[in-house]
């Protein structure tokens, strides 16, 4: 089975995975020889397309299924449209950020180390690609590999968050009260940064009741809940990396 | 005490004034410890009498209740501030130890320092909702436990005072809170519209007046949003054929994170207050005392509620209609409510991220709006009216769909051109976000950015126009009653009011005239006219339309008359005044005026003029009280309305509808023989 390339096939996860990996690449030269934010932009937004197609399923949002308001197929498509209706309106804050970043800096962008900038954006990366595969394997009832890839994911989260604020934020050449530039970068940093906590706690919990076998191969929504979530926070990113990192000439 | 038994009233009224009493004590105790004098004034001092105030309520609800529901939470929001406070003040202390100095405890402050009284704030409202028991059941889902799909409320008056996740209950919750706030946003204007009738300064202060008045301001704001909220929780269901909402747990959160809300903007005022008016412009609201806090915070917490309750309309909306009704047989009240929550579950994100900016320059020094060290106080005002311009649609779009909802009922007429009335509340939602700067043609933003905000704000009143011509239409030729009832004269004069309000809109949105009428009072006649037109005339209408089928009782017909008739000649009075000074010259938001400019006579005639707008008010309350008293009873198809939730016996049965109905036919075919709506008893 994890041979073919269908909808959440080891195959296809490490294909998307590759390919956002490839993009960032991409980001990163684009970045060091021109700065076009154009180019940038283009590529965060196909990244971001990939991300919420092949990791966050958004086509299931428009599935047919059980019109009876009791049965299980209904109640799970009302809540897969709540989820998505919260990430709609959780987006705002993060668009409103971004509309600040380029109201406050222009094309100017803050001084940071931009190896950390990499590296953190794998690690975040890389959790995806087992958040992805963890869905699956509950998907496919397998669940002692759920449980090493949600921990791997949890990990790999935690060590963003102390990528983030445990090195970024010491490191940063200015601290918060200097400029509208150290403003806007802990505000961004530090609002992603509490969605991965929110992220990981969530998890944490996913990962508690998988153990306990509270999911089953078909039912299984508070995975799925924690994967989608997790997968919008590396969205995020995706969009707060180049805004942060590397769009625009040195402040 | 036994869980059901009641006290008696009178031991309820020594609950009421012991609390009142112990809290006023407490007040001046905390001031004499922590200034270490003793002032006997310092007894009616605000602070003191809104902590009386507090507990006097606590411990009434206390005595009614016992300690369980809204009192257990409100034990726990206390309890959450000081744990919050005594935390930061932990930490500070820590810090201390280890050589930099934190000031502990701040006098100006209130004893404890700013960053604990905002962290007090928050753990304090997560505190309350978590006592109040409206998370519970997710902290079980947590822990991987199950909970019971159905959920039994108490019985009686009991269940409005703690968690129900039945949407009709919520909606009176909600409906209940907001006729409170209502009453207090309202008590806060007459206060100062009592200093305003005279020039000079009577016996407020300056800085006093500027509390009131931004607190009358975002007091009745959160006041509407709860109450747009009771009606939508309380009819959207009913209307489609629901049994509940999509999410009745989110539902009874998003009614009950509002009320730590309420709490926190209230006590704002004994907290320094604040004097930026409600709209928290920074540099302003950078230098306001503590109170400033406690409105962000309040309102960031307020906004959660509304995000929540407009996610969990849309998915109702999207995913509960009964058989037959498709989109287009979707009651026009149900559109609006729609329209409406997808403004508040996105924009609302933008109030919040933008009091949050102030907030954290206030805390962190992070200078987001200090010019000086590169920040730009111009976007504030873009994300604050981002939101807080669709917000008055937000306001007003169930209120006019209540007018399209009413109107065909009682001229017994079909609604002219639905189609166009249902995408009308869409259209309005969606130019409504393209038209905030509007707001900012005066705030020094760049200049061309002025005539597309002219145009796309001029571009809102076609689907509104679309509206009154659908109203005038459907009017045409209609047959009313001599004895116009009173939900029909509500609907009549909002139709009116939010005429007068839209005609004083244009001039405000094209630029030239703009430069000349902003800060004045003219603006402010023009918003209460959309938002008594908008809002407070079809909420009264609705109101008297639904309260037998809430109730089983119908609300009298005469004190509804005296209603009506006291308030909106009162109201057309004070607005038509407000624009009156306002195109001489009057400022808005100041606390006294020149006396050579010959206003105290209006302002005299505007002060006498709230007055009976609160009369009338008061007598609405008392109607309800005294039908709520009676015994007779309306169970009936009091209005004959072909809406299904009229078909069923009022007061409605907790799970509506008994066997689901179906829709067959369109919904506002009045007067038309042999057309069918819903067929109530088909095959479940």
């Amino acid at each position: 089975m994890t041979h073919e390339n269908h909808p959440g096939s080891l195959r296809q996860g490490l294909l998307v995975f590759i390919f956002l990996a490839f993009l960032t690449l991409v980001e990163f030269f684009i970045a060091i020889t021109n700065q076009s934010l154009l180019l940038l932009s283009i590529v965060a937004l196909i990244k971001g397309g990939l991300v919420m197609y092949y990791y966050m399923h958004v086509y299931k949002l428009a599935e047919e299924g059980s019109q009876d308001q009791h049965s299980d197929d209904w109640k799970l498509r009302t809540n897969r449209l709540g989820l998505w209706l919260f990430i709609l309106s959780d987006s705002f804050v993060f668009g409103g950020l971004l509309v600040s970043r380029f109201n406050l800096l222009g094309l100017t962008r803050p001084d940071l180390n931009q190896y950390l900038g990499l590296l953190v954006t794998g690690v975040l990366l890389i959790s995806s690609f087992f958040m992805n595969r963890a869905e699956t394997q509950m998907g496919q009832g397998d669940r002692k590999g759920f449980v090493i890839s949600t921990t791997i994911t949890m990990l790999l989260g935690i060590g963003f968050l102390a990528g983030v604020v445990g090195v970024e934020w010491r490191e940063a050449p200015f601290s918060v009260g200097d400029s509208a530039y150290s403003a806007i970068f802990f505000m961004m940093t530090g609002m992603h940064a509490f969605h991965v906590l929110t992220g990981v706690i969530f998890l944490g919990i996913v990962l508690n009741n998988g153990r306990r076998g509270l999911y089953t191969a078909e039912k299984h929504w508070g995975v799925e809940a924690a994967t989608v979530y997790w997968h919008f926070i590396d969205l995020v990113w995706i969009l707060f990396y180049p805004a942060l990192y590397l769009i625009g000439r040195l402040a | 005490m036994s869980k059901n038994s009641s006290r008696s009233l009178g031991t309820v009224l020594l609950f009421f004034l012991g609390g009142f009493v112990g809290g006023t004590l407490l007040a001046i105790l905390l001031h004499t410890l922590t200034t270490a004098k003793f002032e006997v004034n310092y007894l009616w001092d605000l602070p003191s009498l809104l902590l009386g105030s507090l507990a006097a309520v606590v411990a009434l609800l206390h005595g009614m209740l016992g300690y369980r529901g809204v009192v257990r939470g409100l034990f726990w929001q206390v309890g959450g501030t000081l744990a919050g406070a005594l935390f930061v003040t932990l930490v500070r202390w820590l810090l201390n130890l280890t050589g930099a100095k934190y000031t502990l405890f701040d006098m100006n402050t209130f004893g404890f320092t700013e960053p604990a009284w905002v962290l007090g704030a928050v753990v304090g409202s997560v505190a309350f909702v978590a006592g109040v028991g409206a998370i519970t059941d997710w902290f079980k889902w947590a822990l991987g436990e199950k909970t019971s799909e159905h959920h039994e409320d108490e019985s009686g008056w009991r269940k409005y005072f703690g968690v129900s996740l039945d949407h009709k209950v919520i909606g009176i919750q909600y409906t209940f809170t907001s006729l409170l706030l209502l009453s207090v946003g309202g008590l806060f204007a007459l206060v100062f519209r009592t200093e305003l009738a005279k020039s000079g300064l009577q016996f407020l202060s300056l800085q006093l007046y500027n509390t009131l008045m931004s607190l009358h301001g975002i007091v009745m704001i959160v006041s509407i949003l709860l109450g747009i909220a009771g009606v939508m929780n309380y009819l959207v269901p009913m209307l489609i054929g629901a049994q509940d909402m999509a999410f009745p747990r989110l539902n009874a959160f998003s009614f009950w994170v509002a009320i730590p809300a309420a709490v926190l903007l209230l006590s704002s005022l004994a907290l320094g207050g604040f004097d930026t008016g409600w709209t928290g412009y920074p540099p302003l609201s950078v230098r306001a005392p503590l109170g400033m806090q406690m409105f962000f915070v309040a309102i960031w917490f307020a906004g959660w509620s509304s995000i929540l309750g407009g996610l969990n309309l849309i998915a109702t909306a999207l995913r509960m209609r009964t058989n037959g009704m498709t989109a287009f047989r979707m009651p026009i009240f149900v559109w609006a409510s729609f329209a409406t929550s997808i403004i508040s579950l996105t924009a609302t994100q933008l109030i919040g991220l933008s009091f949050q900016l102030v907030l954290f320059q206030r805390l962190f020094g992070m200078p987001f709006f200090d010019a000086a060290k590169g920040g730009n106080p111009i976007l504030f005002q873009h994300l604050f009216w981002f939101y807080s311009h669709p917000a008055v649609y937000v306001f007003v779009l169930p209120g006019l769909g209540l007018i399209s909802e009413l109107l065909p009922v009682f001229v017994r007429k079909p609604l002219f051109g639905y189609k166009w009335v249902a995408m009308s509340s869409l259209g309005i939602a969606l130019v409504g976000f393209l038209v905030w700067a509007h707001h900012m043609f005066t705030s020094g933003m760049n200049e061309y950015l002025r005539v597309p905000f002219m145009y796309s704000t001029l571009l809102v009143a076609v689907p509104t126009g679309v509206k009154f011509f659908s109203w005038v239409a459907t009017l045409w030729g209609g047959k009313i009653d001599r004895d116009i009832p009173t939900p029909m004269l509500f609907v009549l004069g909002g139709i009116v009011v939010f005429l007068l309000g839209g005609l004083t809109g244009p001039p405000n949105a094209t630029v030239s005239t703009d430069l000349h009428l902003t800060d004045t009072y003219f603006i402010v006649g023009h918003f209460h006219d959309t938002m008594f037109g908008g809002y407070i005339f079809p909420f009264f209408a609705a109101l008297y339309y639904w309260f037998p089928k809430a109730t089983g009782k119908r609300l009298n017909e005469t004190l509804g008359k005296w209603h009506f008739w006291l308030m909106t000649p009162s109201f057309l009075i004070l607005t038509l005044f407000m624009m009156r000074v306002g195109l001489l010259g009057m400022r808005r938001r100041i606390g006294d005026y020149d006396p050579g400019l010959n206003f105290d006579p209006w302002h005299l005639a505007m002060t006498i003029a709230a007055y009976g707008i609160a009369l009338a008010v008061l007598i609405f309350f008392i109607n309800i009280y005294r039908t709520l008293r009676s015994s007779e009873t309306a169970t009936g198809n009091v209005w004959r309305s072909r809406s299904p939730e009229w078909q069923v016996p009022s007061p409605m049965p907790v799970h509506n509808y008994e066997h689901p109905f179906e829709v067959v036919g369109e919904p506002y075919d009045y007067g038309l023989p042999g057309s069918i709506y819903v067929k109530m008893d088909a095959e479940g």
